[in-house]
Formats: structure tokens, C-alpha cells, sequence
């Protein structure tokens, strides 16, 4: 199981940071109001290189076309690192199913001509007369297909242990001794993705030192059964001479 | 007067291929030289459903600029607002605007093309109340702190609408000086008809196409560039309308005149002409000035290039005459 973290609103730049100089695999945006998800995602995204961009898309308040072509854009401004995490507001499954369809097609390489119990796109509206009967959203996604996370466990019990990737999320408590406890029971579980919130919203006071204690105890942990834990318990290497580090 | 540069579109045309991934971080690597160089403002544009990836997501773009600068202002110019719904849109800017410490120019027009509106569920016949309602959510979102609102518009209903709910307009590139003195002045008249004071008038921006050299075969090559970015317009259906004596320019129609025309607005020659030229904008109220120097066909080193010299040798000349 691999560890993320959820970024705070307004904090997503030096979080995204921080996590990836952590060498966590990811990081949530989008916890904030939902409206600006995208945009959080983009400061997660321009700050960092490699973790990847689990961006919280909340259905039902704009049209899907419009924010596939906004998830579309992030998906370039970050090189291919977005992963959709689908939350289906107050929309009932079959819209809910209908929105997420209209936006994994919009993504995808081919034209559209989609007609659900939800959406039509193109919409064949009588006064648009020169429209054709596809579109094709441009730019298209960095990646061959961005990923879609439908669902995510909010308890190891919610975990199923069928599908290639099984996220959650949970809030650590900053003991070591509880939070070893609880990434050890998600992965038993079968999660393989966790991302993990930080205590009181994570202010920076103490976010290196929480961050510390993921990298170096709870994500080697899960990183392989039986983890030996001499290799996070003995002391860190020395530093370079003058470089700092005591 | 202040200087900015666009229009980014983060397009993979044709005749320039690329990855639009290096798009994107061409412009976030041009927007810090941009600042590092004394620029003010970087504006963006919109379109959807084009075959080069025509950005279609303005405050996502925005928000990848914003991020990695902090001084450069960055505007939509334009965002097609009546495809969107209004009161998302003035979330996400005036998070934008607070996030960037008021550094977001919001922009916007109504659009033109069926597939755009289609493509969005929206009714083209809708599309100017759409517009108005779309205005109203962003006024009241201006009016506490959010994003200033731009217009653009060359027809004179539009121009002197926008002249009357006080929004300033920038002005397409491919409109020479002279039609931008008639716009001007509905413009003006619109704001005097709303009964606001002249001395709150807002300055007034104007995209010009430019390329300062005195060497004939760069000017060919820059002017050859223009013709090529405005291919793309033709292919977009774009129209200019007629306005007075100022005739319809029709790209999809006479494709061929048109960007004649078009290309002969650029402004190019010596430094000295530069700024003669661009100084008449000044004298009628339009001082936002937008190089357009993202051109189609135009190697980055020589955006580069140009981007230093007219930092060196127009932007200070200006500056200093009329402050903004």
C-alpha cells in the first residue's frame, strides 16, 4: 500500500511539496469548496514534479463537457499526473453515473455523441444549426487515460480487495504508535492507496514532523509485509560535513 | 501605459506541431521571463473544440500562470462567459483573485460558433441573456473585491453596452487604429450615457500585432507569422463586422484579403516607429497594450528575443511618459 496526503485549502502548493520531498505517490486537492477543485489541483500541480494529483470532482455543478475540458488542461499543466476522484454531490446514481460517463467519453480519444437519462452532448439544439452531430474535446489529457476513482473507503471495513487499485482516506492522530496501527489495518484490508489527512488541518508547525514520521515509519511499513523495522528505527546517516543536518 | 503580451492559446497547429504538454510549460516559463523582463499582463484566449487543443479552460491556464509568478497580471481575453454557469465562475475567480493577490483580468465575450455552444448544452439564441445574467453575477462579485471584468466587443451595441455598465474593452489586433478611435469613442459615449463620471473612466487595452526590427528579412518572416496565426481564424469562421465606413473583414469568406488586410495593422520598423505609433493609442485612451506575439510558425527564440527588445527599447519610453 502506498501513502498520500490530503492537501489543505489554500495550502496545496507547499503541501504538494512537502509530500513529494517525502516521496509520498500523491496528494488530494479539492477539500475546500468544491467550485474550485480544479484550480487547487493546478497549485498542487505547478509546484511539484512527480506525485501525482488526486483532484475531488464534485458532480452536478457545471456541465460535464466544461469540466472535462478543465480536467483535460490540468492533466497537460501537470504531465499526465491527474487522477479523478469522483464525488457525486446530490446527483441520484443514474445521473451520477450518466455525468461520469459524459466526462470519461469527453476525455477519451474518440468523438462524442452521447445520449443518457442525463446529458446529450452535442445538445442538437435547433438554433445552433451548423453544429455537427460529434465534438471532440481538445486539448486532450497528457496521459493515455486519466484514472477515475468512483469510490473511496472511508474505513478499512469498505475495502474491497477485487480491483487493481482500492484508495482511502483516513486522518492520522500524530502518535506513532495509533497511526502505525491504523495504515497497518488499511493495508490488511486490502486498500492500496491510502491518503492520509493530517491532525488540525496539518499547520506547518508541526506538518514536518508528521511528514517525518510517514515517510520514515508508517510508509515503509506498509510497503511490504513484514516490514523489518530496524531500517526506520536505527539513527539517520550523517549529513555532509557543514551541511547542516545534526 | 502598460504592456502585456498574448494571445496565449496553447494550440498544436498544423504547421507548428508540439505536445501540448510543452504548451503549457512554454507559457509558464515565458510568463517568469515576462515578469523578470517588466511586463505587466499576459492574456490568454479561448475556443473549444478546435482540432489543435484551442484552450478551452481559461482559469485553469490562469491559475498555472498565477501560481509561478508574482507580480504579472494575468486577463481572459476573452472567456466565452454565457457557456458557463455564472456563479461557479465567480468562485472560482475570486478564489483565483484572492489566491494571486488580485492579479486576475477577467474577460469576457459571448462567443460565435454553433459547435461551441452545442458542444455545452446552450442554445446560441440564449446567448445574450446568458451574457447579461453572467455580467450581473460578475459585477456583484467585482463590486466585493473579486476579478475586474473586460469586455470584448467590435460591434457598436456591444462596444456601447460595455461603455454603459463601465467595463473597459480590449481591443482584437486585427482592428487598425482607426476603427479603434470609432470604438473608442461609442464606447465613450455608452459611459456618458450611464451617467458615470469621466474623470472614473477606465483606460482601454488594444491587442497589436508588432515586431520591432529594422532588418527586412526578420520583418518578413515576423509578418508571415501574423498571416499564419490568422489561418487560424479563418478556419475558426471568425468574421470582423462592419462598423461605419469601416468595412466587414470576412475570413471565412475572402479568407485571402482578409488576413492581407489584417496583417498590415502590424506595427514594425524601428524603435522610434514603434513607439510613434503606439503612442497614438495613448493619446485616444487606450493604454493596455497587448503585443500579439504569439504567432504560428514563430520559433520560441525568437519570441524571446523579441520580448527583450521591446523591453529594452519601447516599454521604457513609454512608461515613463505616461505612468499607468
Amino acid at each position: 500500500m502506498r501513502l498520500g496526503l490530503v492537501l489543505a485549502d489554500r495550502q496545496e502548493a507547499e503541501m504538494a511539496r512537502d509530500a513529494e520531498s517525502h516521496g509520498l505517490f500523491g496528494v488530494l486537492a479539492g477539500t475546500g469548496d468544491a467550485r474550485t477543485a480544479v484550480t487547487s489541483a493546478v497549485y498542487a500541480s505547478t509546484a511539484t514534479d512527480f506525485v501525482r494529483i488526486v483532484v475531488k470532482v464534485r458532480l452536478g455543478l457545471e456541465h460535464p463537457v466544461t469540466v472535462a475540458e478543465e480536467l483535460s488542461v490540468l492533466d497537460n499543466v501537470n504531465n499526465g499526473r491527474t487522477v479523478v476522484l469522483v464525488d457525486s454531490g446530490d446527483l441520484a446514481v443514474d445521473d451520477a453515473a450518466d455525468e461520469v460517463a459524459v466526462l470519461r467519453e469527453a476525455l477519451g480519444n474518440r468523438p462524442i455523441q452521447h445520449e443518457g437519462p442525463r446529458w446529450k452532448v452535442p445538445a442538437g439544439l435547433p438554433a445552433n444549426a451548423t453544429a455537427p452531430k460529434a465534438i471532440a474535446v481538445t486539448p486532450k489529457p497528457a496521459q493515455i487515460e486519466i484514472p477515475f476513482w468512483t469510490a473511496i473507503a472511508r474505513e478499512p471495513a469498505e475495502c474491497g480487495s477485487a480491483g487493481s487499485v482500492q484508495p482511502g482516506i483516513a486522518r492520522i492522530a500524530g502518535s506513532l504508535s495509533e497511526d502505525r496501527a491504523l495504515v497497518t489495518a488499511w493495508a490488511e484490508a486490502g486498500a492500496t492507496h491510502l491518503l492520509l489527512e493530517l491532525p488540525e488541518g496539518g499547520e506547518a508547525g508541526n506538518r514536518a514532523e508528521l511528514l517525518t514520521m510517514i515517510s520514515r515509519y508508517l510508509a515503509p511499513e506498509v510497503g511490504m509485509p513484514h516490514f523489518p523495522r530496524v531500517m526506520s528505527d536505527s539513527r539517520v546517516p550523517l549529513p555532509w560535513p557543514g551541511n547542516g543536518r545534526a | 501605459m502598460r504592456f502585456g503580451v498574448g494571445l496565449f492559446s496553447l494550440q498544436c497547429t498544423a504547421m507548428q506541431p508540439r505536445h501540448w504538454t510543452g504548451a503549457y510549460r512554454d507559457m509558464r516559463e515565458l510568463a517568469v521571463l515576462m515578469e523578470d523582463l517588466g511586463y505587466d499582463e499576459l492574456w490568454l484566449s479561448e475556443h473549444h473544440f478546435f482540432y489543435d487543443g484551442y484552450c478551452p479552460a481559461l482559469l485553469p491556464a490562469a491559475a498555472s500562470v498565477l501560481s509561478v509568478t508574482e507580480r504579472l497580471r494575468v486577463g481572459t481575453g476573452m472567456l466565452l462567459l454565457p457557456m458557463y454557469d455564472p456563479e461557479r465562475l465567480a468562485a472560482v475567480a475570486n478564489d483565483l483573485t484572492a489566491r494571486s493577490g488580485g492579479r486576475l483580468d477577467l474577460g469576457v465575450g459571448m462567443g460565435y460558433r454553433d459547435i461551441e455552444f452545442d458542444g455545452h448544452g446552450v442554445s446560441r439564441k440564449q446567448r445574450l441573456p446568458r451574457m447579461v445574467r453572467g455580467l450581473e453575477v460578475l459585477e456583484a462579485a467585482e463590486a466585493a473585491g473579486g476579478a475586474p471584468i473586460w469586455m470584448g466587443a467590435q460591434l457598436v451595441d456591444p462596444v456601447k453596452r460595455a461603455g454603459q455598465r463601465g467595463h473597459p474593452l480590449l481591443f482584437s489586433a486585427a482592428l487598425p487604429f482607426e476603427r479603434c478611435r470609432t470604438l473608442t469613442q461609442i464606447w465613450e459615449e455608452g459611459w456618458a450615457e450611464s451617467g458615470r463620471p469621466a474623470s472614473d473612466k477606465p483606460a482601454l487595452g488594444a491587442l497589436r500585432n508588432i515586431w520591432l526590427t529594422e532588418d527586412s528579412s526578420e520583418r518578413e518572416a515576423a509578418r508571415d507569422w501574423v498571416r499564419a496565426s490568422y489561418v487560424q481564424y479563418a478556419g475558426l469562421g471568425w468574421t470582423l463586422p462592419a462598423v461605419g465606413e469601416h468595412q466587414q473583414q470576412d475570413y471565412a469568406e475572402e479568407t485571402d484579403k482578409a488576413i492581407a488586410d489584417t496583417v498590415e495593422t502590424t506595427i514594425s520598423g524601428s524603435a522610434e516607429e514603434c513607439v510613434r505609433q503606439l503612442k497614438q493609442f495613448d493619446e485616444i485612451g487606450i493604454k493596455h497594450i497587448a503585443f500579439r506575439l504569439i504567432l504560428d510558425g514563430e520559433p520560441r527564440d525568437a519570441l524571446e528575443n523579441q520580448l527583450r527588445r521591446l523591453a529594452d527599447h519601447v516599454l521604457p519610453e513609454l512608461r515613463d511618459r505616461v505612468p499607468a
